[in-house]
């Protein structure tokens, strides 16, 4: 049990505390602000079908991991353990994707590894970008991001390279 | 974007279609199945978040939270009303705090106050700024992964905390100033282009 597991559930006490000392109706105002989730779901759910279904089809075709192949000794070049090619590619797509992945090298190569604490840190420090940016762009009318994509893809890729050589000497 | 949407589809089917014909409409099928059953199990979550995140509003917390880094948000976003500052203050905090599931309705209500700012069908720096922090994770411990590498039985699953913080310091940073960058580049671009 580390440290962090009790954070949230603290804060949420910290929280209903100050919210009865400020005489919040808790009841009321809990169940107003649940109702927003109805309008958000809808609104995202048509992108979410959308981005599935590339994902789903990228990953069955075995494309995912021809291009893992090719991008393995670009990875390596970097600093970035070649096992680890195909996890960094499907880590900007799918969240649950990746986790099974870096289940997958827990297990073949021990938590304890190189590899596998690579793994962490680049699952712990990296977000779904592509995820992100589609449900961020469902709530507006804009359609053209500009340079979101390779700008956080970039940032991405320097903070792995990051984590690696981090590893190396942590 | 669109272009990449596109071409793993177009790609993805065609390869498809020498191995395995019949799996692409099923795997169509499941991943619009998937998607349904991952919004029904979102829309529980941020229900709970949205409701305690009311609270927070209701309290006068969300304000002085949005004062406190008032400075950091003017740097960052440019000028906007409060209530947007007010969602991206929660925003910010959940994302620091590890909450993910926090980050992404407060995250969609900001940007739905700097769309209304916006007014266009191009996304202002504002909202790439936003979708950039968000998706170079701000978040400092990696509670999912530390819990998974215990069930793993590592004998030190957390002694990947400090460069995970490093290294997540270093791509919110690095996006922040790319935005900054590319942001300027944007502008005097078009300034061209209008003479």
């Amino acid at each position: 049990m580390s440290v962090s597991v009790f954070v949230t559930p603290v804060l949420i006490i910290l929280l209903l505390l100050y919210c009865a000392k400020k005489k919040v109706n808790c009841y009321g105002t809990f169940a107003n602000g649940a109702k927003g989730a109805v309008g958000l779901c809808l609104d995202v759910l048509p992108f979410l079908v959308t981005i599935f279904v590339a994902i789903q089809l990228f990953r069955i075709s075995g494309l995912a991991e021809i291009v893992a192949d090719y991008l393995g000794p670009v990875i390596e070049c970097l600093g970035i353990p070649r096992e680890l090619t195909e996890l960094m590619i499907i880590r900007p797509f799918s969240g649950s994707g990746s986790l099974a992945l870096a289940e997958q090298i827990f297990s073949t190569y021990g938590p304890d590894s190189y590899i596998s604490r690579c793994a962490s840190v680049i699952m712990g420090s990296s977000e779904t970008i592509f995820y992100v940016a589609t449900i961020y762009l469902s709530q507006t009318k804009a359609k053209r991001l500009l340079y979101a994509i390779p700008v956080a893809l970039i940032a991405t890729l320097a903070s792995s390279i990051i984590a690696c050589l981090l590893c190396r000497v942590m | 974007m669109r272009k990449i949407w596109f071409f793993m589809v177009l790609a993805s089917l065609v390869t498809l279609l020498f191995i395995d014909p019949e799996d692409s409409i099923n795997a169509m099928m499941n991943a619009g199945a998937d998607a349904v059953s991952l919004t029904i199990r979102l829309l529980g979550i941020y229900a709970v978040w949205l409701g305690i995140i009311a609270l927070v509003d209701a309290s006068g917390l969300s304000g002085k939270i949005a004062n406190l880094l008032d400075p950091v948000i003017d740097w960052l976003f440019g000028k906007t009303d409060k209530e947007t500052k007010k969602y991206i203050a929660l925003n910010m905090s959940a994302n620091i705090l590890g909450m993910g599931n926090a980050c992404t309705p407060t995250g969609l209500k900001a940007m739905n106050g700097l769309d209304k700012q916006n007014n266009s069908t191009t996304a202002s720096t504002a909202m790439i700024m936003l979708i950039v922090i968000n998706a170079t994770s701000l978040q400092l411990i990696p509670t999912t992964i530390i819990g998974l590498r215990q069930q793993y039985g590592s004998t030190a699953s957390s002694d990947i905390i400090l460069p995970t913080i490093i290294s997540t310091l270093v791509s919110t940073a690095l996006g922040i100033i790319l935005v900054k960058i590319c942001a300027k580049i944007h502008k005097k671009h078009q300034n061209r282009v209008k003479k």
